[in-house]
């Protein structure tokens, strides 16, 4: 694959407008047709494809937009991020192969790495040679991270870590890991907790994939027997790391995947295209309860970009966003969730006899509905969201105090 | 007055003063004489005709206030048809409250009759072919439809012989339609935050099994999914007011139909938490019900329109 190598990033002062049609522009230009979830050409795009496509987009000025220009990123405000957004979402393209990276890592790192970690893991990120895993979750503790026991112990200026990680995504891909363990005992619950950047070659590191529901093995259990690492390793310190960590992951609860609603409504047209394709499913959309869910789902669509408009209003004003994230990703998820949903029904009928464009979209959107199993699960499950708005947004009080 | 010396927000607690002080009254034009005099009514229209001149921000909180105290007047259309009616002196009567004009989103000149969900009114814009008509409906025949709502029915008006007094072409009437979609689901969504206030308060006080109820997890998310879909409905509204990134007015339908169907999701839930009490006649949430069923009955069909308009754009 071949991209525009010169490619002139508009200046910001020129307006967000400016920067979003650049982004149109570019995207429009340069998205190789086989990744395109409406491609009658679509294949799986392998991950050196994905790598090249997303590096050649961060050179374009459409990615790291708001990392500092020190780190490999763009120095430009969350008003570009989003403008840039709009035009990812409008275009069937695949997801990032380096979300955790990008999304997670990237941020923590550079809210309580020190500058030589700043200088030696962001850029790589950006420019797609370095891929992030994160190892967070364990067997006994998903939501609840005071019962993380994946243990590291400090010998002169190394640590030894023990312990297992789970639904940890991109493992066998990935060149580190986001790795939180704790100093003390369980019995410390969430004191003591601390991030280190771990190479996934380090000795007794093993990686087991787990097979999903979509037939795919994107994620794994992580084992580490042994593992020594250099003190230099160590992302902060104990406690002070993970509770800034925490603030990082509240920001970016808000503002990953702006593109979420665009996307949603792109999903759709591809839907509705592929129903008038075939000439017996385009009888469906006369069906008023057809064009009713559709109404439907465009007031769900339009509500999404309100509250991620809302979100950018927010942040770039200086205003707290505190769990406002939650009430994007819950809605987002159910909402999604139950268009997939839809969509299966709709394509049900498809066989060897339906249109191309039809068939093409009864496979996408039977893997959509399959994966979008995952969305009310991964980052804060559907009952966790709940508690966070009843507590945080609504302080609903437990007790008679 | 210009909209730079003032900010919606504050006009919020102004509209809320005004509107608990008409409520005050019995009879809906004293009512809307007190709305009047506090600058409501006339929030949009043209300073000629005694308005404040102000653009559809600062009629929203207006709105939101009516749906939260549950105004049973149509201030919103009121409020827009004083400014569509511009220069004429219709305006400076409905600017003044002296009388009140509602909008009929069922039936049409053509059909003979309409109906008008969200009154009473002396004056009624009625559809007339590509545009609208106000008709002068004080004398007309009214028939109530009173199941929905027995305190303020639905009223099915006869429209033969009632006297024209204006008329607006097919873009005044699409414009007006867009602006009243949009105050009519702040009105809405006012309703809906009403009752998540008043049912979250209650089941943070109410204590059974030793703890307030709010401590039950069925309970908090079920508050958390109110809270979230008001949140919603807020925010498409907001974005709804702007246009787009081309400078096109953005289509007002979702966000109406959105608030719509989440308004009566709280209010229904807000009833089923109260219990027993949700489902007497004194606890004030079923007027809120009725009032956001009425919306729901006057728009019946919108969000298949819409459907059907964005399965026609792909």
């Amino acid at each position: 694959m071949n991209f525009e190598q010169q490619v002139i990033v508009p200046d910001p002062a020129s307006g967000v407008e400016v920067y979003r049609q650049h982004a149109r522009n570019w995207l429009r230009a340069n998205l190789p047709d086989f990744m395109r979830a409406d491609s009658l050409d679509w294949r799986a795009a392998t991950l050196a494809e994905s790598s090249a496509w997303e590096a050649a987009m961060h050179q374009a000025g459409l990615a790291g937009m708001t990392w500092p220009k020190a780190y490999g990123g763009h120095g430009l405000t969350l008003r570009e991020h989003l403008a840039v957004n709009k035009e990812i979402g409008a275009l069937p393209m695949p997801e990032s192969v380096s979300s955790i990276g990008k999304e997670l890592a990237g941020p923590i790192i550079m809210a309580v790495g020190d500058e030589t970690q700043k200088q030696a893991f962001l850029p790589e990120i950006l420019t797609m040679r370095q891929f992030w895993c994160q190892g967070f979750s364990e067997p006994d503790a998903g939501s609840d991270l005071a019962r993380l026991r994946t243990k590291a112990v400090q010998e002169g200026e190394h640590w030894r870590i023990n312990g297992q990680k789970i639904w940890t995504s991109g493992a066998a891909k990935a060149h580190y890991c986001l790795l939180l363990t704790r100093t003390g005992t369980v019995a410390d619950k969430h004191r003591g907790l601390l991030m280190f950047a771990v190479p996934m070659d380090t000795p007794g590191i093993r990686v087991v994939p787990i097979k999903s529901i979509d037939g795919k093995e994107s994620f794994a259990e992580v084992f580490f027997d042994d593992v020594i690492v250099p003190d230099s390793a160590r992302l902060g310190a104990p406690d002070e790391g993970w509770n800034a960590a925490i603030r990082v992951l509240s920001i970016e609860r808000a503002t990953n995947r702006m593109y979420r609603p665009w996307r949603f409504e792109c999903e759709l047209r591809q839907l509705i295209a592929a129903c008038k394709s075939d000439a017996r499913l385009a009888t469906t959309l006369d069906d008023g309860y057809v064009q009713r869910r559709v109404g439907d789902l465009i007031a769900e669509i339009d509500g999404l970009k309100g509250l991620v408009e809302l979100t950018v209003e927010r942040m770039q004003r200086g205003e707290s966003i505190g769990a406002r994230g939650s009430l994007t990703k819950l809605y987002w998820s159910e909402c999604h969730q139950a268009f997939a949903g839809l969509a299966l029904s709709l394509l049900s009928q498809v066989g060897p006899h339906s249109s191309p464009l039809a068939r093409r979209a009864h496979q996408a959107f039977t893997n959509a509905y399959l994966f979008a199993r995952a969305e009310t699960i991964y980052a804060g499950t559907t009952e966790v969201q709940l508690d966070v708005i009843a507590q945080r947004v609504m302080n609903l009080p437990k007790d008679l105090t | 007055m210009s909209s730079e010396e003032l900010r919606p927000e504050e006009f919020a607690q102004a509209a809320d003063a005004a509107i608990a002080d008409a409520l005050s009254r019995e009879e809906p034009h004293e009512m809307a004489a007190v709305l009047a005099q506090a600058g409501l009514c006339g929030v949009m229209a043209d300073e000629a005709d005694g308005g404040l001149g102000l653009d559809l921000a600062f009629a929203l909180p207006i709105a939101h206030a009516a749906g939260r105290l549950q105004l049973p007047l149509p201030l919103a259309e009121q409020i827009l048809l004083a400014r569509a009616l511009a220069g004429t002196p219709r305006a400076a009567a409905l600017v003044a409250g002296e009388r009140l004009a509602g909008i009929a989103w069922q039936g049409s000149v053509q059909v003979g009759s309409a109906r008008l969900d969200h009154g009473p009114a002396d004056w009624l814009l009625v559809a007339d072919g590509d545009g609208a008509v106000l008709v002068d409906v004080s004398d007309a025949t009214h028939e109530p439809q009173a199941t929905l709502d027995p305190d303020h029915p639905q009223m099915w008006v006869a429209l033969a012989g009632a006297p024209v007094l204006a008329r607006l072409d097919a873009q005044a009437w699409r414009a007006l339609q867009g602006s009243a979609r949009l105050l009519l689901a702040e009105f809405a969504n006012g309703a809906a935050e009403g009752a998540l206030q008043a049912a979250a308060s209650y089941l943070a006080t109410r204590v059974q099994f030793g703890r307030p109820l709010s401590a039950k997890q069925a309970v908090r998310h079920l508050l958390a999914r109110m809270r979230l879909v008001q949140d919603v409905s807020s925010a498409a509204i907001r974005r709804a007011m702007h246009t787009d990134e081309f400078g096109a007015p953005r289509d007002t339908r979702p966000a109406l139909t959105g608030a719509i169907a989440n308004a009566a999701f709280v209010i229904e839930k807000a009833i089923h938490l109260h219990g027993g009490m949700g489902f007497t006649w004194e606890l004030p949430l079923h007027p809120a019900l009725r009032a956001v069923r009425k919306l729901d009955a006057a728009f019946s069909g919108l969000s298949r329109a819409t459907g059907r308009d964005f399965i026609e754009s792909v």
